[in-house]
């Protein structure tokens, strides 16, 4: 069995002359969370529709679960848990029924069928609402119903995206729950695009970035800046701070500013930082403070993509 | 066969809570049910013996389903594209010919439901205006019961195969609906050019409704065999 839900190599895919995804290397572990990060119109959805086969690559190679999904959509898809950014209910369905068709669309038999429905609706605290029709659900509660149709027929990997988008905090600490708890379940691969950095750092064991169609970081979601390596906050005092960027640093280590006194080092070994606070003072800058620290996610992505988000 | 069936029940469950469905089923019916019995109210008698009258009274129930399935098939597509539901049955298994015939077959047999309903319609109506009591009316010559039976179910897939392709090109629902309302004129175009003529015999239409059917059992099987999928959404078109 293929050690990877997903593999890409190089894919991109353009709409016209416009490249929406260039390039794309990556990797996601089975059994992992992968966090899948970036700005509106970054390339996420396009992604999403190569990897269950909705749209063909215009170069380059995709594989999930070891399949491909283009001339292998059908075995994809029928391992895969889907949730799109617009959900796709049907309005004059009620909960269960919709539930009921994603069941047998999974070719569930019936007396499963009904535990199934109502397991997954009660997960999202909807099984109360089942007889409702969508078309009076709330933004949050059609997410949750979304998630709870990706859920049927335990599939082996769940691709998700924006599944907090419009829910509240409540709800959005129910999902975030839920997928911990989904991720813990027999080893499933998540696949999950998400504007909520703070919670793709509590939830994923791995994030990308992606920009503009172009992965521009990957990584564990707590040392995403650093390559896992250890990073350290210095406060400096005196001295010529422009001097910082001429010292001569341990090897692999780095310094770049942050503003002010502000700078931060990142080091491949911590007895390295010793030899950096000798090159300080030995340059006569005084160091004031050395602060092991933790950069946020939501710190590296705003750094790499700038103001973007909001444009 | 079970994507089918999973595709088909959706689509009826969907039906079931289609007020607008309804209406226009309704409307459809009871118009092309109670019309003709107004209009041959004072011709029940040599109507009943005239292949000709018979064969026109009982073209009302294809109107009928006509005017049923021109409204539902395209709406079957477009219904699901605005709604983003397009973009969730891409994700699932379902395979392009469930997805593609599911629809096909619920709105050719919505549309013959239609006709088959409009005929009853017609006949109580016709016995209640008639004064003469209930009986078969157009149903009792045999050119009757073919154009009603044969022709309606020929009609209906036809109508429901052209709907259907027509909502995969076709943003909007009142462009899909007069899209299909000409495909269904085109028919007419080798009478109305002469190169055909209708006739009142049990012989020409029993062949006429055999030729027709074959065609749109063919058109369907074309239909199905050039679905893709991706033609679903007009985006992934591009």
């Amino acid at each position: 069995m293929n050690s990877h839900a997903i593999e890409c190599e190089g894919l991109s895919r353009s709409f016209g002359t416009r490249p929406a995804v260039s390039d794309l290397t990556f990797s996601v572990p089975r059994g992992s969370v992968f966090g899948f990060l970036g700005p509106n119109g970054a390339g996420k959805t396009t992604t999403v529709r190569m990897m269950v086969g909705m749209l063909k690559p215009s170069a380059g190679t995709i594989r999930v679960l070891g399949l491909d999904p283009i001339s292998q959509g059908e075995s994809v898809r029928s391992h895969c848990g889907v949730m799109l950014d617009n959900v796709g209910l049907y309005d004059r369905l009620s909960a269960e029924k919709n539930l009921e068709f994603a069941a047998r669309v999974a070719r569930i038999n019936v007396t499963e069928r009904r535990q199934l429905v109502e397991s997954a609706l009660s997960r999202v605290d909807l099984w109360d609402r089942r007889q409702d029709r969508v078309s009076g659900f709330s933004k949050g509660m059609r997410q949750k119903l979304g998630l709870a149709r990706a859920l049927i027929g335990d599939p082996e990997m769940l691709i998700l995206d924006e599944p907090t988008a419009g829910l509240d905090p409540s709800n959005i600490v129910m999902v975030r729950d839920l997928l911990i708890s989904l991720a813990q379940e027999s080893g499933r691969s998540i696949f999950l695009c998400t504007h909520l950095l703070a919670e793709a750092q509590r939830i994923c064991d791995r994030v990308g970035i992606i920009q503009r169609g172009h992965l521009v970081a990957i990584g564990d979601p707590n040392s995403l800046n650093s390559q896992g390596l250890p990073t350290v906050r210095l406060t400096l005092s005196g001295g010529d701070p422009d001097q910082v960027g001429a010292l001569s640093l341990p090897r692999g280590a780095q310094v770049s500013p942050l503003g002010g006194r502000e700078w931060r080092a990142v080091i491949a070994d911590p007895a390295d930082i010793e030899s950096i606070v000798a090159a300080l003072v030995g340059a006569q800058i005084g160091v004031r403070a050395v602060i092991p620290e933790q950069v946020s996610l939501e710190e590296e992505y705003l750094r790499l993509v700038g103001g973007e988000e909001n444009e | 066969m079970s994507d089918l069936t999973a595709m088909m029940w959706k689509e009826i469950a969907e039906f079931l809570g289609n007020r607008r469905f309804f209406l226009t089923f309704s409307v459809a019916v009871l118009a092309m049910g109670i019309l003709p019995a107004l209009t041959f109210a004072n011709h029940q008698i040599p109507g009943m013996s005239s292949p000709l009258m018979a064969m026109i009274r009982s073209m009302y129930a294809l109107f009928a389903a006509v005017v049923v399935v021109a409204q539902t098939a395209p709406d079957l597509v477009l219904h699901e594209r605005v709604g983003h539901t397009l973009d969730y049955l891409l994700t699932t298994r379902l395979s392009d010919r469930a997805i593609f015939a599911a629809k096909v077959l619920v709105a050719s047999m919505v549309g013959y439901c239609a006709a088959m309903v409009a005929t009853g319609v017609q006949l109580v109506a016709s016995g209640l205006l008639g004064g003469g009591g209930f009986h078969w009316l157009f149903l009792v010559p045999p050119i009757g019961r073919v154009v009603v039976f044969g022709f309606a179910a020929a009609l209906s897939l036809y109508v429901a195969v052209i709907g259907t392709f027509v909502a995969l090109r076709v943003g909007e629902q009142r462009a899909a609906y007069m899209l299909t309302l000409l495909s269904i004129g085109l028919l007419l175009v080798p009478f109305l050019a002469g190169w055909l003529h209708i006739q009142p015999t049990m012989y020409w239409m029993v062949r006429a409704a055999l030729v027709f059917g074959a065609f749109t059992v063919a058109l369907g099987l074309f239909g199905l065999s050039v679905f893709r999928r991706h033609m679903l959404v007009l985006y992934l078109q591009e």
